[in-house]
């Protein structure tokens, strides 16, 4: 899924460089330009960077992650707590600051294939819930939040061990804050 | 070719405004290389070495890289356009000295909350961070952090309310907006820096309210009991501000664009109907895009959401079809002279453009899901702030020393200062979209094995640091001298 946009950018950032090195190249054999013929192409201009801005509205906007409470329930509910510096991952209600040693779990198992949503909250700072599949890449993320709930969707269509990274600033032993989603 | 410089009123650049003008510079240009060599040492530590750091020293320094490059580039940008208005408005200068003095003191605050108390709280501070630094750093950072942003924002409120009175004592809000040109009669005429130094101080004042409101309530849950803040709203004051300082800034380099780039093209650049209908949507847009930094704290409303990527998505329209396609328009076949100033002005809004495609692309929901925080967030940034505004400010800088110390300019300089900067800087950017793009998370004091390609972008990243470097330094020498001359003369 990152491939397109990356290569959408690597497209256009050539594009533009190509444009302001052939603008300054036409110095070195000035001419007299019509202000009407640059008129119309900086309408064309626009027309079609308009375009493209709704072509990728159409096409991205209906791809919104946030979970619809009206559509089919979730498959398996796991509740995901943050806290300086670990993620606690639970079926039940997660930890809470005065039970968090004996409540708290670094790791769950997940079936494939199904709709898992994540309850993420957090006992103290923002975080960031991510996951990370096996292969590395990131599958999906969301805030953790002090006083909010966020849900999370995600299918894990493939088994292995998938890693929940802090993707919030969240202080000193922030690169260190992991969990661990079993998928089998 | 020949340059028809734009002739200069005599009196413009009196004694007390060089010598104002030229301590924000030079300041400017001792801050600069401080803050960029402590990023440098960011990627240092990202690159695995000096391994026995502690990781609080890394968050340290990069507080301190981030609130200091976001405010110098700010007040650089700040001092650069009320030089250039000063071809046109009286701002007060006494009120630009206080607003020294309170950067100044900021700094100092900032320097002593990071490098002795090691407050590591990111340039944005989020809250309640600030107050949860789990033994790393002591209440006396997180309050020196507070005040010095308490103080900068008096002295940049005042800032700004001057330079805004200023120009509206001489054409009246409306007329500085440019809508007269809207309504077709097109007179009086306000030249481009006018539009867009209104409608950008007006952002500054809006930004600085919410940095007020945030400052208010985080002090009331402080000093009084049984409140906690809601962490949404802080959250969205928070960006709001943030937001605003940073798109502010990048409109005060496009207005030295639009006031300098006629002086090397021979050709002018006047306002009319489109570049006044295009700042004043800015100015409505740039209210709104701030809410595509929350697309990933999906307790926000969802509508807020569309409407970031709405926003987000139609700001690039008068940016690209006004601004950047003019610049072209204006050079397209032009006898324009390249000097260093008018190159770095050129290539800076190059860099806004390249930067500005990858916020957009990152402003897309959908894509957000996998950029957000991700080395994809500084790759963006970096750009439009490294190669697009601090370029414009530098060159229009560089104008500024040139035009009153009367050194002119080397040719070998200028080559080797655009070759490094070109080559070092789109490098350095590159190795970030790339880590982005594996997914390498933002802000990791060191990579751990999920993310280890971070290692090797930030190895490399480091060949091309050194180069830009080099490059950097060759101006702040060629610049730094003309300064001092300048206010010999």
């Amino acid at each position: 899924m990152v491939g397109t946009p990356f290569l959408v950018f690597l497209v256009s950032a050539l594009l533009i460089i190509c444009v302001f090195a052939g603008v300054a190249v036409s110095t070195r054999q000035p001419r007299h330009v019509e202000y009407a013929r640059a008129q119309r192409l900086r309408g064309l201009f626009f027309l079609s960077l308009a375009a493209i801005l709704v072509v990728f509205l159409v096409l991205t906007l209906p791809r919104l992650p946030y979970p619809v409470e009206a559509a089919t329930s979730p498959g398996r509910i796991v509740h995901a707590v943050g806290k300086q510096y670990a993620w606690s991952l639970t079926d039940g209600t997660g930890p809470t600051l005065a039970n968090w040693d004996t409540a708290f779990s670094p790791s769950i198992t997940v079936p494939a294939n199904t709709q898992v949503e994540f309850r993420v909250t957090t006992l103290d700072v923002n975080h960031g819930f991510s996951l990370y599949a096996p292969d590395g890449h990131l599958v999906a993320q969301t805030q953790a939040m002090p006083g909010y709930m966020n849900r999370l969707r995600v299918t894990f269509d493939r088994p292995g061990t998938y890693t929940v990274l802090c993707l919030e600033f969240c202080g000193m032993s922030h690169h260190r804050m992991r969990g661990v989603v079993e998928v089998r | 070719m020949t340059l028809v410089a734009e002739p200069v009123a005599v009196d413009t650049y009196t004694p007390r405004l060089v010598r104002l003008t030229f301590t924000w510079v030079l300041t400017a240009l001792v801050l600069f290389p401080v803050l960029a060599v402590l990023g440098f040492l960011m990627r240092v530590l990202q690159a695995g070495f000096l391994a026995s750091v502690p990781p609080e020293w890394f968050y340290a320094v990069m507080t301190l890289h981030g609130l200091g490059m976001v405010g110098l580039w700010f007040v650089a940008g700040m001092a650069g356009i009320s030089v250039l208005l000063a071809r046109y408005v009286r701002p007060t200068l006494a009120v630009s000295w206080i607003a020294y003095g309170a950067t100044l003191a900021g700094v100092l605050l900032l320097l002593a909350a990071t490098l002795i108390g090691r407050l590591g709280v990111g340039w944005y501070f989020l809250y309640p961070l600030p107050f949860h630094s789990g033994g790393t750093w002591p209440g006396w950072a997180t309050a020196s952090l507070f005040a010095a942003l308490a103080i900068m924002g008096v002295g940049w409120t005042l800032w700004a309310g001057d330079l805004l009175w200023a120009i509206a004592r001489r054409y009246g809000l409306s007329e500085a907006l440019g809508w007269q040109y809207l309504r077709g009669t097109g007179t009086p005429e306000v030249p481009p820096i006018i539009i867009i130094a209104t409608v950008s101080f007006i952002g500054v004042l809006a930004g600085l309210v919410a940095a007020v409101v945030v400052l208010a309530l985080v002090a009331f849950e402080q000093f009084t009991t049984g409140f906690t803040n809601d962490a949404l709203l802080i959250k969205n004051l928070t960006f709001y501000f943030g937001h605003m300082l940073v798109n502010i800034t990048m409109y005060f380099g496009v207005a030295m664009v639009y006031e300098i780039m006629p002086a090397y093209t021979a050709k002018p650049w006047k306002s009319n109907a489109l570049v006044a209908a295009s700042w004043n949507l800015v100015l409505f847009l740039v209210m709104f895009a701030y809410l595509h930094h929350l697309y990933m704290d999906f307790a926000q409303p969802e509508w807020l959401q569309v409407t970031g990527q709405l926003a987000s998505y139609l700001i690039s329209v008068p940016a690209a079809v006004v601004t950047i396609f003019s610049t072209l328009v204006l050079v397209y076949g032009s006898e324009t002279k390249w000097k260093l100033p008018s190159l770095m002005l050129y290539l800076g809004v190059m860099g806004w453009a390249i930067g500005g495609v990858a916020a957009v692309i990152d402003s897309t929901v959908a894509v957000n899901s996998r950029f957000h925080n991700t080395l994809w967030v500084p790759a963006h940034f970096h750009t439009y702030y490294v190669m697009g505004v601090v370029l414009m400010i530098l060159g229009a800088v560089f104008h500024l020393a040139t035009e009153l110390s009367r050194v002119s300019e080397s040719l070998a300089s200028t080559r080797a200062i655009v070759t490094t900067v070109g080559i070092g800087g789109y490098g350095f950017l590159l190795m970030f979209y790339l880590a982005g793009v594996a997914g390498v998370p933002r802000r990791y004091a060191n990579y751990p094995v999920e993310a280890a390609q971070g290692i090797f972008y930030a190895k490399l990243s480091l060949i091309f640091i050194a180069v830009l470097l080099a490059g950097a330094l060759i101006y702040i020498w060629e610049t730094g001298r003309r300064c001092v001359r300048a206010l010999a003369v």
